[in-house]
């Protein structure tokens, strides 16, 4: 595929608040398919600048009508997509910020200043993901690490599952190894971090014996 | 300042203190609104005699008019059809405030249509119709509020035509409150009348597409067939005092019909109103009432028909069975989920009323136009911190 041909990028919705270190997008409850628990994202700002974040939370509420609903002894088809598809009801996607892009360039670092609300949000195609989790040596790991409130193991599993299945796809069967690897190293220092984390990664990985 | 309780509390023993000898007093005329519609319940010829006496002192006289079924009569909740289409509008409007920096209107119409049983996803729409400067005036002077209510109902009613000409039938169409059209109380006269020819047209070209409506009325105040009963326990001979006379004060026709099994509608009764002559033929206004609770706890609600839904048997009971199954999704709080749709997709909020008027400051701003500035009690009112409106 050439880069006129070049897919269009998957859009799962709009920016909602942001700072430097993550960020919230909005989507309606049926573009709730495609984002995923660990899932890399970006936001396209301008002139080849575009800013790299990981899900970690997938949250709907709850309101006065859908309490209600619950209520009745059955809910039909037609009631549950109207909630779904016609009712103001945003799904909010928090992200952590992993990293940004300057034509071309990816970084591990934070970005120098977050996106804006109503940014677009795009779910990062497996060429994007390979690109961004194989640039470096794992930096942006600590974006995660450092966010201890947070179900590190599970969104780092979910993480290392998809951008390894991606890797694999290109042929580089090690990346989820060295990961794992990476993960050890970093956390070595904090038993109790490591054994969360590499218990997720074992419920979330083939791992050789 | 705040309220002064100590004056409120004082008022509220007093009410309280006479709550008892009131609740005495209502237990009696409720014992007796009873057994009048027992003992009226076949006696239709001679309590349609009595309002037509009555109807001659008073024109305006407000009353159930029987029509063929016993007063006291229960009809069972029917089943739905497997394919019918229902349709909901609803309206909402802001009303042109002189304190506010812009005068304008606006009369914003939601609409819903659910398939039920379909499976689809119910279709939304919206209305919004904006009026500034020249067109808020009529021949006689400034668009009231209730010509503004009144345009907004019509414009509720248009919407249920122009869907159900675009959906399969049967159709069953229901707004929230009558489908009378009430006549302004500021006004001009002229302006009501124009409108009132405009939604008979609506009506009838309804009727023609065989459209089932409705219009539901929740909590209703109103005790028009406990008036019947206070003009069937009147001699003919003091029929001309009937302005004067409310025997059964206190009494509801929400009281009066509890009875009704859960889910159950009462007798239809047509309706003798001072729009009576307005609404002729197969337009004649008509109601029931409906117990759409699911338990022992009776909640009940007037469902006001046109003629043609009250004379045909088939719909009636497709009205009477699609509002009953709206009323379930909504669980323990028994309203048409449909009903509720169409309110909030109606529904205007304050932020979106102050974005409507930024957005028209801003073009005006723009043309050049003359923009006004909110009044200085508005301004002072919006102040922060002050807690008043």
């Amino acid at each position: 595929m050439n880069e006129g041909e070049k897919m269009k990028p998957l859009q799962i919705g709009y920016l909602l608040r942001s700072g430097t270190t993550g960020f919230v997008a909005g989507c309606s409850v049926s573009q709730l398919a495609s984002p995923a628990l660990g899932a890399l994202i970006s936001a396209p700002l301008s002139s080849g600048y575009q800013v790299y974040g990981l899900i970690h939370d997938i949250h709907i509420d709850d309101d006065g009508l859908v309490r209600q609903l619950v209520t009745a002894d059955n809910i039909s088809q037609e009631v549950m997509r109207d909630n779904r598809e016609r009712r103001i009801v945003p799904v909010e996607m928090s992200v952590l910020t992993v990293g940004w892009e300057q034509d071309g360039r990816i970084s591990h670092l934070l970005p120098p200043r977050p996106p804006l609300s109503l940014d677009v949000i795009n779910l990062c195609d497996e060429d994007e993901l390979v690109k961004f989790t194989g640039a470096g040596s794992f930096g942006y790991f600590r974006h995660v690490l450092r966010n201890k409130d947070l179900p590190i193991g599970e969104i780092l599993a979910a993480h290392i599952q998809q951008a390894g299945a991606a890797h694999a796809h290109k042929g580089n069967l090690l990346w989820q190894e060295q990961a794992a690897q990476e993960l050890i190293i970093l956390l070595r220092d904090d038993y109790p971090t490591l054994m969360s984390v590499l218990s997720a990664l074992g419920d979330a990985l083939p791992l050789d014996k | 300042m705040t309220i002064d309780y100590q004056q409120v509390i004082q008022k509220i023993r007093e009410i309280a203190a006479g709550a008892k000898q009131s609740d005495e007093q209502i237990s009696a005329r409720r014992l007796r609104a009873s057994s009048l519609l027992e003992a009226h319940a076949n006696r239709l010829d001679e309590l349609l005699y009595k309002v037509d006496q009555a109807c001659e002192h008073d024109p305006s006289l407000r009353c159930a008019l029987p029509v063929s079924d016993a007063l006291n009569a229960s009809v069972e909740l029917p089943d739905l059809p497997p394919q019918v289409t229902l349709i909901a509008a609803d309206g909402s409007q802001i009303n042109p405030d002189r304190h506010a920096a812009l005068f304008f209107s606006l009369i914003n119409v939601g609409a819903i249509v659910i398939e039920p049983g379909s499976g689809k996803t119910p279709d939304i729409f919206t209305f919004s119709d904006l009026k500034y400067g020249e067109e808020l005036y009529t021949d006689t002077g400034l668009l009231g509020e209730d010509l503004i209510a009144m345009g907004r109902d019509l414009a509720e009613r248009q919407k249920l035509l122009d869907l159900a000409e675009k959906y399969p039938s049967p159709v069953v169409a229901l707004t929230d409150g009558p489908v009378e059209v009430w006549g302004p109380k500021d006004g001009s006269l002229e302006a009501y009348r124009r409108t009132l020819e405009t939604h008979l047209l609506v009506l009838s070209r309804l009727q023609d597409r065989d459209v089932t409506l409705g219009g539901l009325v929740d909590k209703p105040g109103a005790n028009l067939v406990v008036r019947l009963l206070e003009i069937a326990e009147m001699h003919v001979e003091n029929l001309k005092d009937i302005r004067k006379k409310s025997s059964l004060r206190g009494v509801s026709d929400r009281w009066l019909f509890r009875q009704l099994p859960p889910g159950a509608r009462s007798a239809v009764f047509g309706l003798q109103s001072s729009s009576r002559a307005h609404y002729k033929g197969g337009l004649a206004l008509h109601f029931f009432y409906l117990n759409t609770s699911s338990d022992g706890h009776p909640y009940l609600v007037r469902v006001e028909i046109p003629a043609w839904v009250a004379q045909d048997e088939s719909k009636l009971n497709m009205l009477h069975a699609a509002l009953i199954s709206q009323c379930r999704i909504l669980g323990a709080r028994s309203y048409p989920y449909i009903l509720h749709r169409a309110h909030e997709i109606a529904v205007v909020k304050l932020q979106e009323k102050q974005q409507v008027e930024q957005m028209l400051m801003l073009e005006l701003l723009k043309a050049g136009a003359e923009v006004g500035e909110p009044s200085n009690k508005q301004a002072t009112k919006d102040l922060p911190g002050r807690g008043s409106k």
